[in-house]
């Protein structure tokens, strides 16, 4: 079979395509999109709801309890969530660079990759220090509650233990992350660079 | 969201050029669930960039930049994940079907034989049959002409050797 037979039958296959129903086109445009960067936006939108409602209710619940004697514990909370807002935002502002559909294919790839890449790098470095904020902070709570109800602090509690203990948990915290967020991308990330070399390649 | 006015010239347009959505969707969805998904995606995608058409580019370039991106860079797990091959290491003839007219016959091997290639490479297989011009297909994915001259001319080897295979080399 010649290719430029092929290239006869290709056009004649116009007939295989019948006409969309308008109604059906016009529901369409009212539906919201599956792609997989609209549904890494919907994920993080409902993540950063769940933070919200779960974190909300505690920081109110310390600010009015015990006539408000642990209103740092309120602070340290609220600080926590102002850290996961930034970093919610930050996410969801590099989503919405991630794509340029209307753009030339090679520099939309382009721009996945490199816009991937850095949204990964983010998601590893903050969002284990995040991570690790937040368990610090709710570990320094703990203490600052035990302290008010006057209940002696074991060995354990001391930072000559803790400290030591805190970083091989940020170490293995590190690992996880980069496992998950590998598990999450990387194999994306693979197919785009090699479509990208695919399109550089003579 | 775009104003309800501007709804009806743009499904005016998607009608008008079903065809290139119909075979780009035929080319990169391995069934038939996966098709409707991709059209529904390149739809919405293209709704989403309507505000941005400026007419700078002939509304078929601009359709197929969406198209292609939206097809390319779907994450989706499909439903039949198609491994692409290297012709040469094609062992045996690709399955035969029966049809109802030679043509028919062809146009199924031609689709076999594109659904082996890797993404990058029916892209451009999809623009070479629609008989786009070089300066088209450049506005189109961004590479260069002599780029896509070398890429084009290895595809239509390659096509060959993978059609004369699903045709017993008869043709």
């Amino acid at each position: 079979m010649e290719l430029d037979n092929l290239k006869t039958i290709w056009k004649e296959q116009q007939t295989l395509a019948p006409e969309t129903d308008p109604a059906r086109l016009s529901d369409l445009l009212r539906m919201g999109s599956r792609g997989p960067i609209a549904r890494m936006r919907r994920n993080l939108r409902v993540e950063a709801f769940l933070m919200i409602i779960t974190y909300i209710p505690t920081i109110i619940a310390y600010l009015t309890m015990v006539g408000g004697h642990l209103w740092l514990i309120s602070l340290f909370l609220f600080v926590v969530l102002s850290l996961y807002a930034v970093y919610y935002y930050r996410k969801d502002l590099l989503l919405g660079k991630m794509q340029c559909v209307a753009c030339e294919v090679r520099s939309n790839l382009a721009r996945q990759v490199r816009t991937l890449r850095k949204y990964i790098r983010f998601y590893l470095w903050s969002g284990t220090l995040v991570i690790l904020i937040a368990i610090l902070v709710a570990w320094e709570t703990l203490r600052y509650s035990m302290r008010l109800k006057a209940i002696p602090l074991h060995w354990w509690f001391q930072p000559a233990f803790q400290l030591p203990l805190i970083s091989l948990f940020a170490v293995g915290l590190f690992y996880l992350n980069k496992w998950y967020v590998n598990k999450l991308y990387g194999r994306h990330v693979e197919r785009l660079e090699k479509m990208l070399r695919e399109l550089d390649e003579d | 969201m775009q104003p309800a006015d501007a709804q009806d010239p743009f499904i005016h347009l998607v009608n008008d050029h079903r065809n290139i959505l119909y075979k780009i969707c035929r080319m990169y969805g391995a069934t038939e669930p996966d098709r409707q998904d991709l059209f529904q995606e390149i739809v919405i995608q293209l709704w989403r960039s309507y505000p941005s058409f400026r007419g700078e580019a002939r509304f078929s370039t601009w359709l197929y930049r969406i198209a292609l991106n939206t097809a390319i860079s779907d994450l989706r797990k499909q439903r039949r994940r198609i491994t692409p091959v290297d012709p040469n290491e094609l062992s045996a003839p690709l399955p035969d079907i029966p049809y109802s007219t030679e043509k028919d016959e062809q146009l199924q091997q031609l689709y076999a034989a594109i659904d082996r290639l890797t993404e990058v490479e029916k892209a451009l297989t999809m623009l070479y049959l629609e008989d786009k011009s070089f300066h088209e297909m450049e506005e189109i994915l961004g590479i260069p002409q002599n780029n896509l001259r070398v890429k084009i001319h290895r595809i239509k080897e390659k096509l060959r050797k993978m059609t004369k295979e699903a045709a017993y080399g008869i043709r």
